[in-house]
């Protein structure tokens, strides 16, 4: 079991194309004295640079918008999932979408969660600093090492 | 039921009175002949006598065994034999009975009587029977004559009005031939009872005419013979029966099939009932309509007679007319009538056919209540049903399209149509329904198993029948044989009441219905595509629907939640009494661009929806002047992101849609000027045509149409990306890179191709540019492959 102090000093991957949402985001962290870095990765491609340069300093979690240019948030969700370094990483779903079909395909592509963003500023933020207390402190987070150490007892 | 075992071998003559059933009797092998001719049975290959009827010695003085083993020619004579091995070498022989000659026997112990030969092939054998030549008197045929007899008679027949008079001049004719003192024509109805519809009878005579008779009078191998043979003498009821020697066929190892002889012994059974109705010679012709038995011409003789040959056959031809005209006679019988149930029947689907349901069907007045004569009509449709007139209720209406799917099924799906006038006797579960439909004439309309049905109604009418004797009467004493040959001595008209039936359907009627089947088969499935049709637009539309649900729920909420954002932080320092600084003035910047995000937003959708609604107008369109027009919309963009733009050859005509056209142009060259980093920045707009195509193509068959395209220098597409570059609102950049966008271009483009029936598509290598094929008509072949190439 690892110390949760651990992942105060992760730094938290947002992937997010809109600049206004990243400003709530920033602006949420700030006000629940969130200390962890935020990386915003405005798409799919940038988002997999980023988690390829994370492998030896790991992302707390990922907060993900499911419309991005290019590739989706979902076919990233679905790389992420079918990977090696980064399969147990926490991914959080932040979307405007509020179709059961979106939620769904995220939660059956290996979600932890789907919020859905409102259009009320305090209300979008009182969501995010939710997430962050509940990730940061609730939960405990898996350990980045502990896929590979499954796999290696794998007969 | 069991299977009977039959004494072998069989002979009528000595088992004929031991069989139970008259349905069970041998009557194709007899193994007799009646004693008035003699018949030989040869070995067609050698001609050499198999067998001989018994009588042989009696007439000839031949012993059998004179006969028997011998060469045909030993036991006629040279000449004789002669001419029958010219037959078997020249005619067609098989079931078919040909006149050979006229003889006296030999050393005939009754000398001077002539006998006529007649042969033909049964079972590999060779038939040979003789006949006194008989009486050759009959005015109305002589060789001469015999071709103006046909002709007169078939003319008549042809003039008749009605199925009554066709019947009348039938028997008139065949009485006028043969003489004899009674001619009938008897109908079998569907349940195989007779009923006499013309009787030519002597003066003196009664008529028999409308009498019925029960179908065991003319039991069911006797009616499966008549759809064999054409005529059927037996001039002598009182006539001796003569066994065949030896009664096996030597080199068969069966009895003699004697299907197609004259001299085929009769039953027992039909001898008796003949006698007891005084009948002394007898004369049968069938009367067949499409191969099944639809009657017999029946005559009646009261003192034995013996026709000459050329009268038995013209009385078989006569049949044989009867037989090829009495469909044309059924026809005219009812045509006034068949063509107004024509008419009605097109006019009631014309209408069912306009409204898309069948409801038109149960008009009460023009409906199909107005064509078939019927009380009442019931239609199902999708299982519901929709009367007309009086019907069952809805559930005895289930109940019986229940039964009436299961009886299909059980016969195999034929036949298509039902027509019965006593339900009950069918099925004795609907008997109450018979005041309102006892008679059902029903087709189905769907092919599932159980499926919809239109069914008319008759109620029951009480009639009455005429019998010619009380069919259920029981011998009150049996006679020295049993009671099966102790057949019923009074023929005396009895009259019958029979309820539970009504009116019986007429072969216009049914014909009529299958016609109609067919005809609402084929709306159905007409019906059936266009709903396919439909159905596709409205998946299509679905997706769309979808599409707008997806772009409203991400796309127009992100700058709302933008606007709401910078309103709230504008309204706190308000609140706070601050005045408006420079974050401030940066806010309300913020907000203004976001509703003009919107509202370009909006903009978009709003088009991308109308794009789709309005109705394609194709007409000759000259593609140049179009494309002209959408390089000038475009201007000022283009120059100002120093755009050339190069037509290598003049845009031929092509029949679209002029503004669509001109806007999947306009959007295709925006899109190639805008996703473009070179420093000279270039677009080309072309076609290819069918002719130019590479040969692979041609081969492939992929270029029959013509190619429009837009290429450019640009930044290229990715190959992941291909699926999703005609998305709507779909971004493959950043929000701002490449002057920012909304993502709708293409997604209207392709709606647009989509519209036209065309194609789109693209090839791309990233960093050297891209090109976008599409095409403005249909076809039914990929273009992937000249994309490709």
């Amino acid at each position: 079991m690892s110390d949760a102090s651990v992942f105060r000093t992760r730094p938290i991957l947002v992937v997010e194309d809109s600049d206004e949402d990243f400003d709530t985001v920033v602006v949420a962290a700030r006000r629940g004295q969130v200390r962890n870095r935020l990386v915003q990765a405005r798409s799919a491609d940038e988002a997999r640079g980023f988690l390829a340069a994370h492998a030896v300093n790991p992302f707390a979690f990922v907060l993900l918008d499911c419309s991005l240019p290019g590739e989706d948030g979902l076919s990233l969700l679905h790389d992420l999932r079918g990977g090696a370094t980064n399969a147990l990483l926490p991914v959080v779903v932040f979307t405007a979408s509020v179709n059961p079909r979106d939620r769904d395909a995220f939660y059956a592509a290996g979600a932890n969660a789907y919020h859905v963003k409102k259009v009320g500023f305090e209300d979008c933020l009182t969501s995010l600093q939710q997430i962050f207390r509940y990730w940061l402190s609730d939960a405990t987070l898996p350990d980045p090492a502990a896929l590979v150490a499954l796999q290696r007892r794998a007969p | 039921m069991n299977p009977i075992s039959l004494p072998f071998p069989y002979s009528v003559k000595r088992h004929g009175v031991d069989i139970a059933n008259c349905d069970d009797e041998p009557v194709r092998t007899p193994g007799c002949i009646q004693g008035h001719g003699l018949m030989l049975a040869v070995n067609p290959a050698d001609l050499v006598v198999a067998q001989a009827s018994e009588n042989w010695p009696d007439w000839t003085g031949q012993p059998l065994e004179a006969v028997l083993g011998q060469p045909l020619a030993k036991v006629l004579g040279e000449v004789e034999a002669g001419r029958v091995a010219e037959m078997v070498a020249h005619e067609v022989l098989e079931s078919n009975p040909l006149y050979a000659l006229t003889l006296r026997l030999p050393t005939s112990a009754q000398p001077g009587v002539s006998l006529d030969l007649s042969i033909h092939l049964a079972d590999g054998v060779l038939i040979v029977e003789l006949e006194p030549t008989g009486r050759g008197d009959s005015p109305a045929v002589t060789d001469s004559d015999y071709y103006s007899m046909v002709k007169k008679t078939l003319v008549r027949l042809k003039a008749a009005a009605s199925l009554a008079e066709f019947c009348d001049v039938a028997a008139h004719e065949v009485r006028r031939v043969t003489r004899l003192d009674r001619v009938m024509i008897y109908r079998f109805h569907a349940d195989d009872t007779g009923e006499v519809l013309a009787d030519a009878h002597r003066d003196d005579l009664h008529s028999w005419l409308g009498l019925r008779y029960p179908a065991s009078d003319i039991p069911k191998p006797a009616r499966d013979i008549f759809k064999r043979i054409g005529v059927r003498p037996l001039p002598d009821v009182e006539g001796t029966l003569c066994e065949m020697v030896p009664l096996v066929n030597p080199a068969t190892g069966r009895p003699l099939d004697m299907t197609h002889c004259a001299l085929r012994g009769a039953s027992v059974m039909y001898t008796e009932y003949l006698r007891n109705m005084d009948v002394a010679a007898t004369l049968t012709m069938p009367i067949l309509r499409a191969g099944e038995l639809w009657g017999l011409i029946a005559c009646h003789h009261y003192t034995p007679i013996v026709l000459a040959y050329p009268v038995r056959a013209a009385a078989e031809f006569l049949g044989q007319i009867a037989s090829l005209e009495i469909a044309a006679a059924e026809g005219r019988e009812h045509l006034q009538y068949r063509l107004k149930l024509d008419a009605v029947h097109h006019a009631v689907l014309a209408l069912a056919s306009a409204d898309g349901h069948l409801g038109a069907l149960t008009d009460p007045g023009d409906g199909l209540i107005a064509g078939i004569a019927a009380g009442g009509i019931a239609v199902s449709e999708q299982g519901r049903w929709s009367t007309a007139g009086l019907t069952p209720e809805p559930a005895r209406l289930d109940a019986l399209a229940s039964w009436l799917s299961l009886r299909l099924e059980s016969s195999g799906g034929q036949p298509q149509v039902v027509a019965l006038d006593a339900i009950a006797a069918a099925c004795p579960a609907m008997a109450d329904l018979a005041p309102v439909a006892a008679g059902v004439l029903a087709i189905p309309i769907s092919q599932r198993q159980h499926g919809d049905w239109v069914i008319w109604f008759r109620p029951e009418q009480v009639q009455t029948f005429k019998w010619g004797g009380n069919p259920y009467e029981k011998p009150s004493v049996v006679g020295p044989h049993g009671a099966r040959l102790t057949p019923r001595k009074s023929f005396e008209i009895w009259q019958e009441e029979m309820r539970g039936r009504s009116a019986p359907w007429l072969p216009v009627e049914s014909d009529s219905a299958l016609k109609l089947r067919l005809l609402l088969l084929d709306m159905v499935i007409g019906r059936a595509e266009q709903l396919a049709v439909l159905n596709t637009d409205l998946v299509r539309s679905n997706d769309e629907l979808d599409a707008f649900a997806y772009v409203a729920g991400h796309d127009l909420k992100e700058p709302l939640r933008g606007i709401h954002k910078y309103a709230h932080y504008l309204l706190k320092e308000a609140e706070a009494g601050r005045a408006l600084d420079e974050q401030g003035r940066e806010r309300v910047d913020a907000l203004l661009r976001l509703t003009v995000r919107m509202d370009s937003l909006l903009d978009a959708l709003l088009h991308f929806s109308r794009v789709g609604r309005l109705s394609l107008e194709r007409e000759e369109v000259p593609l140049h002047d179009v494309l002209g027009e959408a390089i000038d919309s475009l201007g000022a963009r283009l120059e100002e992101s120093g755009v050339t733009v190069h037509v290598p050859r003049s845009m031929p005509p092509a029949r679209c849609d002029r503004i669509r056209t001109r806007e999947i142009f306009a959007n295709l060259i925006a899109n190639a000027a805008k996703y473009n980093d070179k420093a000279e920045r270039r677009v080309e707009v072309g076609y290819i045509d069918p002719a130019d195509a590479s040969a692979a193509a041609r081969a492939s068959g992929a270029a029959r149409t013509r190619v429009f395209y837009v290429r450019d220098n640009g930044i290229g597409i990715e190959e992941r990306h291909r699926e999703r570059v005609f998305m709507m609102f779909k971004r493959l950049h950043a929000r701002d890179a490449f002057g920012g966008g909304s993502g709708a271009g293409l997604a209207i483009v392709k709606k647009l191709v989509d519209q036209h029936q065309g194609r789109i598509w693209f090839e791309s290598v990233a960093g050297v540019g891209t090109t976008f094929y599409f095409t403005l008509e249909a076809a039914d072949l990929p273009f992937q492959a000249l994309g490709r190439e």
